[in-house]
């Protein structure tokens, strides 16, 4: 088991050092993608590694040359890790999300980062729309086709459906440790389930996979689950919760028993069809992702957070939801007061956290965290 | 010479050498048609007429050919900072949750959807029922229908989202989505290559739907000869406006950004009638007579600027006063000069649709970065600009994306650029001493250039 969380330590906590070694011993391509919302499948049928762009913990200082401080860590740290030239190895980055910082971050990396190239094509946001499948299909179709320039080579609907088969499964094993999580039957800390997931971003996608079937076949035999008061964690779009944050939850008596986090149930909620046409299938997922786990970054008049998270919540028997909230973060400001009232109305109990890319003062972030387990404990108890 | 209690009683910085900014006649008159704009909308519900609360680039014309009345957003929280009533709506906003950081525009939209009558009568949020700021919060009309039409801010179609939902999700919703023109393909260019084909096709068809959207809603036929009546008047008034700015490369500038800011509404939201050409008209007119007569927007002209970022509506007059005061003349600006009906030519009136998708689509911001700045160095090309100003308008980051690169580009062309923070309607965010001190700094520096050469 040791060996399998080294392996996932590795992707997940050094990714573009395990990009870098993957590129060198395959000799092959690696695109980065930005989040939230773009497939790694085209370019793992292209051949290429895909993986999913991280905010690392480096301080950010070259990059405040490029980008004001008012935005958020993600942002700021993707341009700062472009400006030391961290991404000078991958061969594209894949981009189309409608997030207005992030547009602007691609315009700088443009400017001062020109290698890689970015593959610009923008996903529609607004889901009830008529024609958004018809636009997803045609955003997605221009990224194969930019792909199969960038790699020299046609990619087949055949080499789409095998890569989205792989990655179907990469997830259903994933959403597997979940379940087991939710139902007590696995101790997984919270750190533990984020290296997890965080590593499948970056990993050669077969050798996840392997080492996800290992674990499932270990995991089954070892100790039983965390005690502790229940909480569901909400939010953290685009970038990882700091792991000490996470530790400390535990530390103060939480057990994290599911989240909607993006580098968590999020990212593996939702699969993507294996038959028939792969664009039609993309497209479709792309819908199909946000009434599963619904996104503040997108427009969706059959979609609402608050009232997915009561749900949630409430599956999971969490006793306690605690919202997650990246400084600068505009989607998840917007959407936060609503969340707050449902949680008022519905009596649960609810804590706002808000993080920063810089070091965080966790003594005080202590206090809240153990003053919000004694509510939940006294409110379970009344 | 006023004394110095006199100019801060006068509501002018006290900075540089007093003068304040000379203002065109014309702009007086034109507040007059933005007044009986909003006269117009708070009678809407009286006249039977539907009301249409909209965010985004210049639609109205679509709503005005229909006989429905609209509701700007931004414009509305702009209305409600010149009444002084933003404050009480921002704080409304902040009750409920809504973090500062937030577009200062939405905040104070949002807010004020959120103070209705009841909390008013029963004072929630501190204002007495019979303050005029409640009063004006009391007049605007509720919604019958929500559009959306953002190009590139992701922000703005949220902010939309969040009052559809404010609302029960009883009102319905239409989004447009304007995509960014990346600029990517090997084709691209200023209004050209397939990229700008395919959105421009794509924008067009969303227009349409839109039209039958409101068709729908009003149980009325829409009337396309009416659209192409109204885009005849835009089309005109948009024509005479650009002939005007060009008129303003002339030494000294007759006329400054402040003075097409507060024209903005006129090309912006108000109803395209022959009101609007008559308006740019007048303005053009007594531009081409201050050329005539060397009578600048700024007296003893020395510097000529050029304006990056959102309009910090506090501090309109300020600002004007503020460089007038040390001899420099804002020229143009990004927000002034590349929006806003900015290619009129593209608009054919016997179908109007397609060149107004392609007028939304070249919003300045809606462009990735080498377009757009090639676009604004062109334009400090035009008017001979020696420096940039750089407003960091801290919540609306569509606007500061592309800031350090528009900056770097200008000091490659040997152009001054200074920095200043400030928002859109939260005046929390500036420091006037910053700028002071910033302003200064680059008036020294353009000094010693010039006597060096």
């Amino acid at each position: 088991m040791e060996d399998i969380f080294a392996a996932f330590e590795q992707a997940a906590l050094r990714p573009l050092a395990y990009a870098r070694e993957w590129k060198r011993t395959h000799d092959s391509r690696v695109v980065g993608i930005f989040p939230m919302h773009f497939p790694g499948e085209l370019a793992h049928a292209a051949g290429a590694l895909p993986i999913v762009l991280q905010e690392d913990q480096e301080p950010i200082t070259i990059g405040l040359s490029a980008l004001f401080n008012f935005y958020c860590g993600y942002n700021r740290s993707i341009v700062d890790q472009a400006l030391r030239g961290e991404f000078e190895f991958l061969d594209a980055i894949l981009f189309g999300d409608h997030c207005v910082q992030l547009l602007g971050t691609a315009d700088i990396l443009r400017e001062h980062a020109p290698q890689p190239p970015i593959l610009f094509n923008q996903l529609i946001s607004s889901l009830s729309a008529p024609w958004a499948e018809e636009e997803t299909r045609k955003a997605f179709a221009q990224t194969w086709k930019e792909l199969e320039t960038l790699v020299g080579h046609a990619i087949t609907p055949d080499d789409v459906r095998a890569s989205i088969r792989l990655h179907n499964r990469n997830r259903a094993l994933i959403r597997e440790i979940y379940q087991l999580r939710r139902e007590g039957r696995i101790a997984l800390s919270g750190r533990g389930l984020q290296l997890i997931v965080k590593s499948s971003m970056t990993m050669d996608t077969s050798a996840h996979t392997a080492l996800l079937e290992r674990f499932l076949a270990e995991v089954a035999t070892r100790s039983p689950a965390l005690r502790g008061v229940r909480v569901y964690l909400s939010g953290h779009l685009c970038q990882a919760p700091k792991p000490e944050i996470l530790d400390l939850i535990e530390e103060c008596g939480g057990v994290v028993v599911d989240d909607d986090l993006f580098h968590g149930f999020r990212f593996v909620a939702t699969d993507i069809d294996e038959t028939g046409d792969p664009l039609d299938a993309l497209a479709r997922w792309h819908l199909a992702r946000n009434r599963r786990v619904p996104c503040p970054t997108l427009t969706d008049e059959k979609a609402d957070w608050d009232q997915f998270l009561l749900g949630a919540v409430a599956r999971s028997k969490a006793q306690g939801l605690i919202v997650m909230q990246v400084k600068y973060c505009e989607p998840h400001m917007f959407f936060y007061p609503e969340i707050k009232e449902a949680f008022e109305r519905a009596g649960v109990p609810h804590l706002l956290v808000e993080t920063e890319h810089e070091q965080m003062p966790m003594e005080a972030l202590k206090t809240r965290l153990e003053t919000f387990m004694e509510i939940v404990k006294r409110r379970a108890a009344a | 010479m006023q004394t110095t209690s006199e100019r801060i009683g006068s509501a002018s910085p006290v900075f540089g050498n007093g003068q304040r900014a000379n203002r065109l006649k014309t702009t007086k008159q034109g507040g007059k048609l933005v007044n009986d704009y909003w006269s117009d909308l708070f009678a809407a519900k009286d006249d039977g007429r539907k009301v249409i609360w909209y965010n985004g680039t210049y639609i109205p014309p679509f709503f005005h050919a229909h006989d429905v009345a609209w509701v700007h957003g931004e414009a509305w929280a702009a209305y409600l900072a010149a009444k002084h009533g933003e404050l009480p709506a921002q704080a409304a906003g902040e009750l409920r949750g809504y973090d500062r950081e937030l577009c200062s525009y939405a905040r104070t939209h949002i807010g004020q959807a959120l103070i209705d009558l009841r909390d008013l009568k029963e004072g929630k949020l501190g204002i007495a029922p019979d303050d005029p700021r409640a009063l004006t919060m009391a007049k605007l009309p509720p919604p019958d229908m929500l559009i959306n039409a953002y190009p590139y801010c992701s922000s703005g179609q949220q902010w939309d989202e969040i009052t559809y939902r404010l609302f029960g999700k009883r009102i319905p919703i239409f989004n447009v989505s304007i995509p960014l023109l990346w600029g990517g393909r090997p084709d691209a260019a200023y209004l050209r290559g397939e990229e700008w084909n395919e959105r421009s096709q794509y924008v067009a068809k969303q227009l349409r739907a839109m039209c039958a959207f409101i068709e729908e809603h009003t149980g009325r036929k829409y009337d396309w000869d009416r659209l192409s009546e109204v885009m005849g008047f835009v089309k005109k008034a948009a024509t005479l406006r650009l002939e005007a700015m060009d008129l303003c490369s002339a030494h000294p500038a007759p006329a400054s950004f402040f003075d097409w800011i507060v024209s903005i509404a006129h090309v912006n939201f108000l109803p395209g009638t022959q009101s609007i050409v008559d308006y740019f008209q007048a303005v053009k007119d007594e531009i081409a007579e201050r050329v005539a007569n060397g009578e600048g927007a700024v007296r003893d002209e020395k510097y000529r600027l050029f304006f990056d970022g959102m309009m910090n509506w506090n501090k309109v007059g300020w600002l004007a006063d503020k460089f007038a005061s040390v001899g420099a003349a804002v020229v143009a600006g990004r927000y002034t000069h590349m929006s806003f009906w900015q290619e009129p030519e593209l608009i054919d009136l016997r179908d109007p649709v397609l060149g107004m998708a392609q007028n939304y689509l070249i919003c300045p911001n809606n462009h990735g970065a080498p377009i757009m700045i090639g676009e604004i160095n062109k334009l400090c090309d035009k008017f001979d600009i020696d420096g940039m100003v750089m407003h960091a308008s801290r919540t609306c980051r569509g606007m500061t994306n592309s800031q350090f690169l528009i900056a770097d580009s200008a000091k490659r062309h040997g152009r001054q650029a200074l920095f200043f923070e400030g928002d859109v309607a939260d005046e929390s965010f500036y420091k006037d001493e910053m700028l002071n001190t910033r302003l200064e700094a680059m008036i020294e520096t353009m000094d010693a250039r010039r006597r060096a050469a």
